[in-house]
């Protein structure tokens, strides 16, 4: 049987009577990159956020490691039976956030080492230590004693990824990272995310930035109204589109 | 005006500015360590007990500090099974009445202000905790409490201040505090002037030191807010004719 680091099964989303994610599964190898391409309101991020539970989803299965995730239903939502699996298995997924969710409250160091001393629980000399590694290569370390807001978005958003990182977790979640950066601040964090795809870690990517897309990722999937509309790898997919709604969305995200 | 009556009566006054410290600092601490759960528990909406702590908090808010002071102090008297039980012990002396009408006043002000920052909290912070595995608890006590308090130390210097003034009413039931002091002066002098010229300075100078003292701690505690100059630009800056 193949290990999946992490593998959805026909999940389902709804808010209100808006269904988000109508039938949608995935499921990620070790090393996988994965760019979860589509429109506004397609349900990309819901399908990111309901991987860890940021958000509970009203049908579906989820999988860590094929160890699946233990569920009750409760007025029609999915809500986890062990607390303490589903904490476990968040501190193993780490996330980047589009709005870079930095605890403003500390510095840098501070956003670095805050998980892994109280959640993974390593002592603060190693944890330290991680968090020099980390914020040295996402090329921050020099600031490493400012707050979040003396940093740029770019900055700010590479410090996300180090506090990420920090977690050395079996997978990296990135929702939207560049979608809140000004365009010139956009490359700085691609480069630090292509160098991660090249280390060989297991990403999922919710993006708009195509050629990320296109060069770095081993297997697209196309979201459209709440179902995987098109996947496969992305020369494939961007050279050969089956669905018209695919060929439609590449033409107006190359135009722009 | 007499400086002499001021001088002369220096024990006097200093032993008011003692009990107005002491009053104000052991209220202040009290209040403050009610504040936090019942904050806590406005903010859950702990069924019940929220709207318990809400009635609470609009009784003390909504009515003047003099009748809390009055209704502690003499209107507990009124009722023999009061005086009859263990209770008395603490509710006969007006020092005490006063520090439970103090206490109560700046839990239910403080009660408010900590609540306001948690129910204000950036939800992004608190979904960063939640994704990167804490419990609820750990989230709270190590993201949105710290957080939280850091934001009410502004409010919270207010209501320091505020106390501090609200203090003088404690003279009315008796007890000999910094303006008790100054009134007692003038009762026997049959002057107002000097005495209540001269604890005002007084009250000045500790307003000063508070003041001086908050700033630091805001400097300390909220370097991370004021760095944005953009966010504390004046009318004037903006070169609107």
């Amino acid at each position: 049987m193949t290990e999946y680091t992490l593998q959805a099964k026909n999940l389902k989303k709804r808010f209100a009577s808006h269904e988000v994610l109508k039938d949608v599964s995935i499921k990620a190898k070790k090393g996988d990159v994965i760019s979860i391409l589509g429109a506004s309101g397609s349900g990309k991020s819901t399908l990111l956020k309901c991987t860890n539970l940021l958000q509970y989803p009203n049908g579906g299965e989820l999988y860590f490691h094929n160890e699946q995730i233990k569920f009750k239903l409760k007025n029609g939502l999915m809500v986890p039976v062990d607390n303490k699996q589903v904490l476990r298995i968040r501190s193993k997924l780490s996330m980047v956030f589009q709005q870079f969710n930095l605890w403003t409250h500390m510095t840098i160091l501070e956003n670095v080492m805050e998980a892994p001393v109280h959640v993974l629980k390593i002592n603060k000399k190693d944890a330290l230590e991680r968090a020099h590694t980390y914020l040295d290569k996402v090329g921050i370390l020099e600031k490493k004693d400012a707050y979040p807001a003396q940093l740029s978005g770019g900055q700010q958003q590479r410090v996300g990824i180090a506090r990420a990182l920090a977690m050395e977790p079996d997978i990296l979640l990135f929702d939207e990272p560049t979608s809140a950066l000004d365009p010139e601040l956009v490359n700085e964090v691609l480069l630090v995310m292509r160098k991660l795809a090249n280390e060989g870690r297991t990403m999922l990517v919710v993006t708009h930035e195509m050629n990320f897309a296109k060069e770095v990722s081993n297997y697209v999937i196309f979201l459209h109204n709440g179902l995987i509309e098109e996947e496969g790898n992305p020369q494939k997919l961007f050279n050969h589109p089956n669905s018209a709604k695919l060929n439609q969305f590449l033409n107006v995200m190359n135009k722009s | 005006m007499n400086f002499s009556i001021v001088i002369d009566n220096i024990p006097l006054l200093l032993d008011g500015l003692w009990v107005t410290l002491h009053l104000i600092s052991l209220s202040l601490v009290l209040g403050f360590m009610l504040a936090l759960p019942l904050a806590l528990i406005r903010h859950f909406k702990v069924p019940v007990a929220n709207q318990l702590i809400w009635g609470f908090t609009y009784f003390f808010r909504s009515t003047p500090l003099i009748l809390q002071i009055y209704l502690i102090y003499y209107g507990t008297g009124q009722f023999s099974w009061i005086r009859d039980s263990w209770m008395w012990v603490i509710l006969e002396k007006a020092y005490l009445c006063g520090l439970i009408a103090f206490t109560l006043n700046t839990a239910a002000y403080t009660t408010e202000i900590f609540r306001n920052a948690l129910d204000t909290m950036r939800k992004n912070e608190i979904e960063a905790a939640i994704a990167f595995g804490m419990s609820t608890w750990k989230a709270y006590t190590r993201i949105v409490i710290p957080n939280s308090l850091r934001r009410s130390i502004p409010p919270y210097s207010n209501e320091v201040i505020f106390l501090l003034h609200s203090s003088s009413i404690a003279s009315a039931i008796t007890i000999t505090e910094l303006t008790g002091a100054a009134r007692y002066l003038y009762s026997k002098y049959y002057d107002p002037f000097t005495p209540f010229l001269a604890v005002s300075l007084v009250y000045l100078v500790i307003v000063f030191l508070l003041t001086y003292i908050f700033k630091l701690l805001e400097r300390r505690f909220l370097s991370y807010l004021s760095i944005n100059h953009e966010s504390t630009k004046k009318l004037g800056d903006f070169g609107n004719p």
